[in-house]
């Protein structure tokens, strides 16, 4: 259901937490300890006296997890979990924010523009080849869209045979778009890809789509929003973790530690409070 | 769906949103109109001497000026600019999307300026030549005053697109106009019609008066009695 967040929720973080370790890291640990990692041409990392620059990098327009407020600043739960984690490491300060497309994030890690990626960016296989994840900070599934006063209401995925369907390119819902065409259950047109979540939820409620698949924190803020509600939600169990370089296993070791002092000392569950709580 | 019922959907409150808003919008076009100029100058300080390397080089240096060009100009520009700034490494971003976009334009240009100064009868560059200016001078007071004022329409044409394109410095994160936009209909998710529409307006103001405004250096620059 959709209400099965919050307390709940933050109880079930902070306990799993712990338990949850490493589900993201595989065999990074080596090829670290000199002092190349994410030195390239931009600079971006510089070292001085022993503290670390790192730049983080997101994709807005994901509220509440990162977007743009009233007055043009960056904010939401990924940018304040991040701020609280670095700052409880040792050695690590974090520089200004790149914002960049999600598709983009993976491509800036790999090339040094950014040193950390925080962007409600599910840890799956895929992405794990070309990076590596701090542990999980959120769990999720994902939610499907449907129109408020419309009579489609699905309640599995065979239910959304042969509609149009949306998604955001190069996120965990589009992957759930693509495994429907490979299953047949829908066909490659009725696919249909956006750059941004917002304007897969205009076209639903232009009646161009029947459905839009995201991640379940973010449905709710559209649920609050747009004349949209949650038909049914799709088990998948992801969970988020900050993206980091293949082999950045220092940085990648300081932000778990970090992770797990911010979820100690009740810094997450205040988080969590603060943006999550808005009904 | 039919357009007039699109703007008719139209809350009034969602154009009060982007009233309030409206610093998002003056942010985004300084910056665009910031990308603009400086792509458009490396575009022409690059691009003249290009045009005319290729109107009158020698076998090498038009050698290696042309098929730069060609492939300049065969690489769409979204590819450009991710190259730029996550393959080379240019930071920040704004100094990457200026260099894309000004290269991009220099090739564009180039052609503008070869169409010009190729327009320039022949005769006068052997009366030039005739009465003892060198090569390199008859070009730079016969030709190029001449073939410059011929280029302003090209010139102008190429400004309207280098305006426009600098929304694709969105992909890497400039926040021009368009990324401006998005960022303010993730805030009011109803509003993305009328943010796209107040964009498209800045977007057509700035191109309108530009265009007048070259228009106008034209007829003032005009080759006297010329082009008739």
């Amino acid at each position: 259901m959709s209400d099965f967040n919050r307390r709940t929720f933050i109880k079930s973080v902070g306990g799993t937490g712990v338990a949850l370790t490493l589900a993201g890291c595989t065999g990074g640990g080596d090829g670290d300890g000199s002092t190349t990692t994410g030195t390239t041409a931009s600079g971006d990392t510089t070292t001085t006296a022993d503290v670390t620059t790192i730049t983080p990098g997101t994709a807005s327009g994901f509220p509440p997890f990162e977007f743009v407020n009233d007055s043009g600043d960056l904010v939401g739960f990924d940018v304040d979990l991040l701020s609280a984690v670095v700052e409880r490491t040792d050695g690590y300060e974090l520089g200004s924010w790149e914002d960049l497309e999600f598709n983009q994030l993976i491509v800036a890690l790999d090339n040094g523009n950014i040193d950390v990626a925080a962007a409600a960016m599910t840890i799956n296989d895929e992405r794990d080849q070309t990076i590596d994840f701090s542990d999980p900070y959120y769990d999720a599934n994902q939610a499907v869209l449907v129109r408020e006063g419309g009579s489609f209401r699905p309640e599995s995925k065979s239910d959304l045979a042969d509609r149009p369907l949306g998604a955001q390119s190069g996120t965990t819902g589009k992957d759930q778009l693509d495994s429907l065409v490979e299953d047949g259950t829908i066909s490659n047109s009725q696919a249909n890809t956006y750059e941004n979540y917002v304007l897969a939820v205009q076209d639903l409620v232009n009646r161009n789509i029947d459905a839009v698949i995201v991640d379940t924190p973010v449905a709710e803020t559209f649920v609050a929003n747009r004349n949209v509600v949650v038909s049914f939600t799709i088990e998948t169990g992801e969970q988020y973790g900050f993206g980091v370089r293949e082999n950045a296993s220092d940085l990648q070791t300081a932000l778990n530690e970090g992770l797990q002092a911010v979820q100690d000392d009740g810094t997450y569950a205040d988080l969590t409070e603060e943006w999550f709580a808005s009904e | 769906m039919d357009p007039t019922q699109l703007l008719l959907q139209a809350g009034v409150g969602d154009w009060e949103f982007v009233w309030r808003q409206r610093q998002f919008f003056v942010d985004g076009t300084w910056l665009a109109v910031k990308l603009t100029f400086f792509s458009m100058l490396l575009g022409f300080v690059v691009g003249l001497p290009a045009g005319v390397v290729e109107a009158y080089g020698g076998r090498y240096s038009k050698g290696v000026v042309r098929p730069l060009g060609v492939v300049v100009r065969g690489t769409p520009i979204l590819v450009i600019i991710s190259l730029t700034y996550f393959a080379f490494g240019v930071s920040p971003a704004f100094v990457a999307a200026t260099l894309a976009l000004g290269v991009r334009s220099a090739a564009y240009q180039s052609q503008i300026f070869r169409g010009a100064i190729e327009s320039v009868e022949s005769g006068q560059m052997e009366a030039a030549r005739a009465v003892g200016l060198s090569k390199l001078d008859a070009i730079r007071h016969v030709v190029l005053p001449q073939a410059l004022r011929r280029s302003v329409p090209g010139f102008q044409n190429e400004f309207t697109i280098v305006l426009k394109d600098t929304s694709i410095a969105y992909a890497i994160g400039v926040a021009e106009l368009l990324k401006r936009s998005y960022d303010l209909f993730s805030i009011q998710t109803t509003a993305a019609l009328e943010v796209f529409l107040a964009a498209s307006l800045i977007y057509f103001v700035l191109t309108f008066t530009v265009n007048r405004g070259i228009e106008q250096l034209h007829d003032r620059v005009a080759i006297p009695g010329g082009n008739q």
